[in-house]
């Protein structure tokens, strides 16, 4: 681990340590319509300002890439922070380099990271360390609090921390052969496939719905909703609103709020109404 | 009026704080819960309430940023009221859901017209290389959003349980299972776009394949990761194959007419 950091010199370490502090902040103006992007960019901001000194309008330019929608797991943001800022480093150097692939990098990462990380993270992570505080927290143990936040953050800012630096050394030295060869497409391909099983996953155990709807003859249940439902496929009412929201979301670009707004009076319709 | 105060506080610093730096899990009810106790002198019943407002909100989560409740403000309040009342954690549990799904309402409406408002802006800024200002929008729309949120922690612990009961028995109860409901179902907006990100005609098979394993078998979530890292090895294994093929080929016969309809071809079948 220390090799990693190591082989990168000492101003770009500076510099890197940097970013990682200031990605801690990465959803403090979080927004529906723009996710991290305020955060994603004001840690790129040392790069930005080291490599386009000289160049009042590159940088610009670099800022305004930097601020593009940028939504992932914060543990995995720092990553694709030294990955761009690398390829932000090539830019400001070379002319001929294509500035577009930089927010197409970005974005071709940031969805399999999220998937995989928020899953891990929030899924997996998140529950073992609640777990193990509660049972201390149920008997009035008073470092329940203090448990369970070291058990989650000691990995998870250690992740963070190293991802810089593993973004930051893969984005100079390879990410372009690896793109020429064809080779990064067959990894965002692996790593969507993990992001997609484990939204699959996350849809079936996160999104929950249960019918109370029930008919009743001569205090004989004849019909229940939920039973029925379950009969037909398990799960069938998360799994059809998360493809109905997806649906509306790409094809249809109705923006989030509308989006949550609409889950809202449907869920009160549906109580209304006395399904749910 | 000092216990208002002190429970906006931690409100504040754990929920406002979690956003700040990191979604460090400040804002879950088994920090927050004893932070308030510490605060309002009862650190036994802060700790014991905070674990199991913990163990009920367990499922609450934040997925591609959307969520189902706010469990910080629900914990702080609920926990205030059951330390201030003297009347131990029940009143915590029946408090704790309605004003965390009450909450995350508030938080959304905050994220919409406070911040949201402001894309616009971020976005000229960045154009013209006002880094300064980004940086103070930045934090400056952190403060005032948090500290707006936290103002209803203040007001609800000042007005008191009665008002706070009153206001939530105000809300028809159709309603607030409607909210119920609602929690349960929002996630779905944030899977939608983790989706929206991922989503590949060739590959969105996995997603049902997930979906069948966790609805199905209730695999946990690390089996699925298991089986999908297995999965992505082995077709990613067998396109790097298939692509070294293919550059050999072309390495071979040099460009002539009959190859560029094998590389059409290819072409498709890996993208």
């Amino acid at each position: 681990m220390s090799n990693l950091t190591k082989s990168i010199p000492a101003d770009e370490r500076k510099m890197l340590r940097k970013a990682f502090w200031r990605s801690f902040t990465l959803y403090a103006a979080v927004s529906p319509a723009k996710q991290g992007a305020s955060g994603f960019c004001y840690s790129l901001m040392p790069f930005i300002n080291k490599f386009y000194k000289n160049d009042e309008e590159g940088k610009k330019a670099a800022l305004t890439r930097s601020m593009s929608y940028f939504n992932t797991t914060i543990t995995c943001s720092t990553f694709i922070m030294g990955l761009v800022a690398s390829m932000e480093k090539k830019n400001s150097e070379q002319d001929d380099f294509d500035a577009s692939s930089i927010n197409a990098v970005k974005s071709s990462l940031m969805g399999p990271l999220a998937g995989i990380g928020d899953s891990i993270f929030w899924g997996v992570l998140r529950v073992i360390a609640a777990g193990i505080a509660v049972g201390l927290g149920a008997s009035g143990n008073i470092l329940a609090p203090i448990v369970f936040l070291l058990l989650f953050n000691i990995p998870s800012i250690l992740v963070k921390y190293y991802g810089t630096f593993l973004g930051y050394k893969l984005g100079s030295e390879y990410i372009q052969k690896v793109y020429a060869s064809g080779l990064m497409n067959i990894l965002t391909k692996a790593a969507s496939i993990v992001g997609l099983i484990m939204v699959g996953g996350m849809t079936a155990s996160m999104v929950t719905f249960n019918s109370t709807f029930e008919l009743t003859m001569k205090g004989e249940s004849v019909l229940n909703l939920q039973n029925m439902l379950d009969q037909i496929f398990v799960g069938i009412v998360p799994l059809g609103l998360t493809l109905l929201c997806y649906y509306l979301l790409k094809k249809k670009n109705i923006s989030i709020t509308v989006l949550i707004i609409g889950v809202i009076i449907l869920s009160i319709l549906l109580s209304l109404l006395g399904i749910a | 009026m000092l216990n208002a105060f002190l429970v906006a506080l931690a409100v504040f610093i754990c929920v406002g704080g979690a956003e700040l730096i990191g979604f460090t899990m400040l804002n879950r009810p088994i920090v927050i819960g004893p932070l308030v106790g510490l605060l309002l002198g009862d650190l036994h019943t802060g700790v014991i309430i905070g674990a199991s407002l913990e163990a009920v909100f367990m499922g609450v989560v934040n997925i591609g940023g959307a969520s189902a409740a706010e469990p910080g403000i629900a914990t702080a309040v609920g926990t205030a009221f059951a330390i201030m009342l003297g009347k131990g954690s029940e009143v915590a549990l029946t408090l704790a859901l309605p004003i965390g799904i009450l909450g995350l309402q508030i938080k959304t409406v905050l994220y919409i017209f406070i911040v949201g408002m402001f894309a616009k802006t971020f976005d000229r800024l960045a154009a013209e290389g006002r880094e300064k200002q980004i940086i103070a929008l930045h934090y400056g729309l952190w403060a005032v959003n948090w500290a707006l949120y936290s103002l209803f922690a203040f007001f609800g612990i000042l007005f008191g349980s009665d008002a706070v009961s009153a206001l939530l028995d105000a809300i028809p109860d159709v309603v607030m299972n409607g909210l119920t409901v609602c929690g349960g179902l929002l996630p779905a907006v944030g899977m939608a776009m983790l989706m929206k990100m991922l989503w590949d005609n060739k590959i969105c098979m996995f997603y049902f394949l997930g979906f069948v394993l966790a609805a199905y078998l209730d695999l946990p979530l690390i089996a699925l990761a298991v089986i999908g890292v297995i999965i992505a090895i082995s077709i990613g294994m067998n396109d790097y194959r298939m692509n070294q093929l293919a550059a050999q080929r072309v390495a071979v016969s040099p460009a002539g007419g009959s190859d560029e309809y094998l590389d059409e071809e290819e072409e498709e079948f890996f993208s």
